[in-house]
């Protein structure tokens, strides 16, 4: 009986002491190979756990031996031991190094497609070859060696790594109602969900921010409803960016603005035409002409294109005016939450026998009554 | 792994905080603060405020003290935190625009610090939670329209909170609490 | 923040876990909730190395209001030594350097999940209830927003109208543990989900209630000396769970609430189920000095407030 005895710290010791002798011990050097290796799985924790720090997820991954929700838990908890010491600037395309950019919607685009880093076009199969002690390297396609940029060859234009937003060009062409015009912002004042919690409607900042921290599989499960039929709109991918950002700081003395670092960020937007579907869309620039087009957009800190493209379609359906029941922005946000939804899933293996005996009671008296009730 | 210990700022936010807890817990009764005079203010104002939140004081003195948080200065119309060791009758006007809240977020409301004398002068009689039947209290060096109009802005549960300070003493009056003149 | 304090020797953690920003929030938060009694008072929240749905909301408070010199006791269904308890304590007592007691009496602040003590807590303890939803209408009203509406306008009619169907359906109230109370003849509040039998010790308590839902991001809290009163009707009235007949195998304690513990023989034992409380009884049993306190319920089963509690009509029960 796990309630009983004064053994309780005991157990739990025991409990921990059993998981590790099942799973292995780990020291640095595999936390290095974690976080040089497995990026796209440290991306999913740092995204998830909104917190920037490739070393800490390995560790975590590590730690929980390779328990996703935990690792996400172990830096979620972390982040709350992190005073928050300065705002940084918001991230643009001018200082954000673009390695891949793609678009559904043109053939081309102003500013180019760039392919970049990404295994969408190869052929998933297990090299087996490595099981049995072959180097995992690629044969490039003309056999040569040395440094990446010559094995994927020359490109045929210049590569601009700055490309501008596709959706500038959607904005000057009319296709999307301009942008609202804004003074500038004090980035102390944008909503936080990780200071308030979310009220509904949310700002547009609480709900963005917590796409970018959702979980995963969560915003894709109710993404793929929408996209299976379930949604009232039909999106195309507008644009998908990954890159590395500059986190931009603004000098506490001189006030001058410096570069704290890079990191991994990206984004996806999708658009769909304005009025399709019965998804006419609430009108929010009063007197302009109605846009041609509305768009839905997800970023997130690591690369997750699964996750920023359904959350883009998500961010559409919300908008909605008659969105289906799973996709409405309070049932979208809050069931989405990885830490919240994981840990009050397994928070069901707590005793719960007061509660329990409780509603016991409750029916017991309910059978007195109806017992009672009946003519003799 | 050593368990962690508080810093010597840490340990004066947290006994100020325990101070007010108690205070807004048991109106009327008084609490001590680690610090006296405009030094208890500051304690407050190291307690309760930062940069996620606001202030307003017309004391040059404390505002220069209170910067240090990295909170807003705001008007009285908008601060969440307002400190005035002396009330004078002017500042009447700050109060009576201070923010009381919403129906939906009563809390988003005004926490007034207000300097005082407790022990003399004018007796009041407070009832309502945390008091078990009703406290008398004496509290003096406040304008004579403080309490009509602390009691014409209480709407429950829109309403804004007292802490009155005098010394290193410190009494909560909180929204709930019902206060009569004793003649 | 000064020089000084960022040149003193580094720490794996700040005192008590949290941040001081995150500790200075949370203080903010419950002097608000004081204020407002029943009223649920956002929160950021932060994430803890606890899972969240596991005390974190409570775990917070904690954190927030401890100092060295308190003593904290953690309970869990009533139990110091269930693994939850246990693991909630130590990382308390890991983090603040506080002492620890499974005795009530003892206790400055009293951590729990689904129970109060049966003890009387006296002025100056703090008890903390960990709270899974924070709403009272949920079960009337899913949508958050519209719940919070409906508390700004006080509007409980929903409500009212659940518990009239339970009595036309069913002849009694039907809802367990979380029986909905109204604080301070204004909010309709979740008690956290203790036992009905415990719902009456919040009612003009000499102790501070702090309940915190992590999870849902609401702290809100019942002063001492305050109403709560379940909500019930003028000819139906609330009912505390039975526990006539019942005899506690450990201590011989009556008229407390007891874990029902089946037996092999589809047979019932009850064991009570504040394992602090049965500690002390099983230690005097055994002639040793030790301090008990009055209890909310006597060894009659009746509840120290007189008139709180209303005796229900036989054809009602």
């Amino acid at each position: 009986m796990y309630v009983a005895a004064k053994g309780g710290e005991r157990a739990i010791q025991q409990a921990e002491q059993l998981f590790r002798e099942l799973n292995g011990t780990f020291d640095a050097t595999f936390v290095r190979l974690i976080e040089r290796h497995m990026p796209y799985l440290i991306d999913r924790v740092m995204g998830e756990g909104s917190l920037y720090a490739p070393e800490l997820a390995a560790l975590a991954l590590a730690q929980t031996g390779g328990d996703l929700y935990e690792a996400v838990l172990l830096l979620r908890a972390y982040r709350s031991t992190q005073p928050r010491l300065a705002y940084a600037e918001p991230l643009d395309e001018a200082h954000t190094f673009t390695v891949r950019r793609i678009s559904a919607a043109f053939k081309d685009i102003p500013g180019g497609q760039y392919l970049g880093p990404t295994l969408d076009y190869s052929h998933r199969l297990l090299h087996l070859d490595v099981l049995d002690g072959r180097d995992s390297a690629p044969a490039s396609p003309d056999g040569a060696t040395g440094d990446p940029i010559d094995k994927t060859g020359a490109a045929d234009l210049p590569f601009d790594p700055h490309p501008p937003a596709l959706t500038d060009w959607h904005r000057r062409y009319g296709l999307l109602a301009p942008l609202p015009d804004l003074p500038p912002h004090d980035p102390a004042s944008v909503p936080d969900v990780t200071r308030d919690p979310i009220h509904f409607p949310a700002p547009r900042a609480h709900r963005l921010q917590s796409l970018a921290r959702a979980d995963t599989g969560g915003v894709l499960a109710l993404g793929y409803a929408s996209m299976r039929g379930y949604g009232m709109i039909h999106p195309t991918v507008n644009e998908v960016r990954l890159g590395y950002a500059d986190v931009r700081l603004r000098h506490p003395v001189s006030g001058a603005l410096f570069s704290a670092g890079r990191v991994r960020v990206c984004q996806g937007e999708v658009v769909t035409p304005a009025g399709s579907g019965s998804d006419a869309h609430p009108s929010t620039n009063g007197a302009a002409p109605p846009a041609a087009l509305n768009p839905g957009f997800t970023a997130t800190i690591g690369w997750n294109e699964v996750k920023v493209i359904a959350g883009a379609m998500l961010d559409l359906e919300m908008e909605a005016a008659n969105a289906h029941p799973a996709h409405r922005e309070e049932f979208v946000l809050y069931h989405t939450e990885a830490v919240e939804a994981s840990g009050f899933c397994i928070h069901f293996k707590l005793p719960h026998y007061v509660t329990f005996n409780s509603s016991l009671d409750a029916i017991r008296r309910a059978y007195a009554a109806v017992q009672q009730a009946e003519p003799q | 792994m050593a368990v962690p210990l508080m810093s010597p700022q840490e340990e004066r936010n947290h006994v100020t905080f325990t101070a007010l807890m108690r205070a807004l817990s048991h109106p009327g009764r008084e609490q001590r603060l680690p610090d006296t005079g405009l030094a208890a203010f500051v304690a407050i104002g190291d307690a309760l405020v930062d940069l996620e939140t606001s202030y307003y004081t017309p004391h040059d003195a404390l505002a220069a003290a209170l910067v240090r948080t990295g909170a807003r200065f705001l008007s009285p119309l908008q601060a969440r935190y307002q400190f005035y060791p002396q009330l004078h009758d002017q500042h009447l006007d700050h109060l009576r625009v201070a923010p009381t809240g919403d129906y939906v977020a009563p809390e988003d409301s005004a926490t007034l610090v207000v300097g005082c004398v407790i022990g003399s002068g004018p007796a009041v009689e407070l009832r309502g939670p945390g008091i078990r039947s009703a406290i008398e209290v004496r509290i003096d060096g406040l304008p004579a329209a403080f309490w009509s109009l602390r009691a014409g802005t209480l709407r429950y549960p829109l309403g804004w909170d007292v802490f009155l300070v005098a010394g290193d003493r410190v009494i909560g009056l909180p929204r709930t609490t019902r206060v009569e003149m004793i003649e | 923040m000064t020089l000084a304090e960022l040149a003193r020797p580094a720490q794996d953690y700040s005192y008590a876990f949290l941040d001081e920003f995150a500790k200075r929030e949370v203080r903010r938060r419950i002097l608000k909730a004081i204020a407002i009694p029943g009223h649920q008072v956002p929160y950021a929240s932060r994430e803890l190395p606890i899972a969240r749905g596991w005390g974190t909301g409570g775990l917070q408070v904690t954190l927030s209001i401890a100092g060295p010199h308190d003593i904290v006791k953690v309970i869990d269904q009533g139990a110091d030594d269930s693994v939850n308890a246990v693991n909630l304590r130590r990382f308390i007592a890991r983090m603040t350097g506080v002492a620890t007691t499974s005795d009530a009496q003892l206790a400055t602040i009293i951590q729990s999940r689904h129970r109060i003590t049966e003890e009387r807590l006296r002025e100056g303890q703090v008890l903390v209830l960990q709270v899974p939803d924070p709403e009272p209408l949920r079960a009337v009203e899913p949508n958050i927003s519209l719940a919070r509406e409906m508390h700004a306008d006080a509007d409980y009619a929903l409500m009212w109208l659940g518990l009239y169907e339970q009595v036309v359906r069913f002849g009694t109230f039907m809802t367990g543990a979380s029986y909905p109370v109204v604080v301070h003849q204004r909010y309709l509040m979740s008690p956290s989900p203790i036992p009905r039998w415990d719902t009456p010790m919040l009612h003009q308590a000499a102790h501070l209630t702090l309940l915190s839902a992590g999870r849902e991001k609401r702290l809100y809290a019942v002063p001492p000396y305050t109403d709560v009163r379940p909500i019930e009707f003028e000819d139906v009235f609330f009912q505390v769970e039975n526990q006539q007949g019942r005899i506690c195998e450990q201590s011989g304690a009556v008229n407390k609430f007891m874990n029902e513990i089946p037996q092999p023989d589809g047979s019932m034992c009850y064991q009570a189920s504040d394992t602090g409380y049965v500690e002390k009884l099983v230690r005097r049993a055994r002639g040793e000095p030790v301090a008990i306190g009055a209890t909310y319920y006597d060894d009659d089963g009746t509840f120290y407030h007189p008139g709180y509690l209303k005796e229900q009509e036989p054809d009602h029960r």
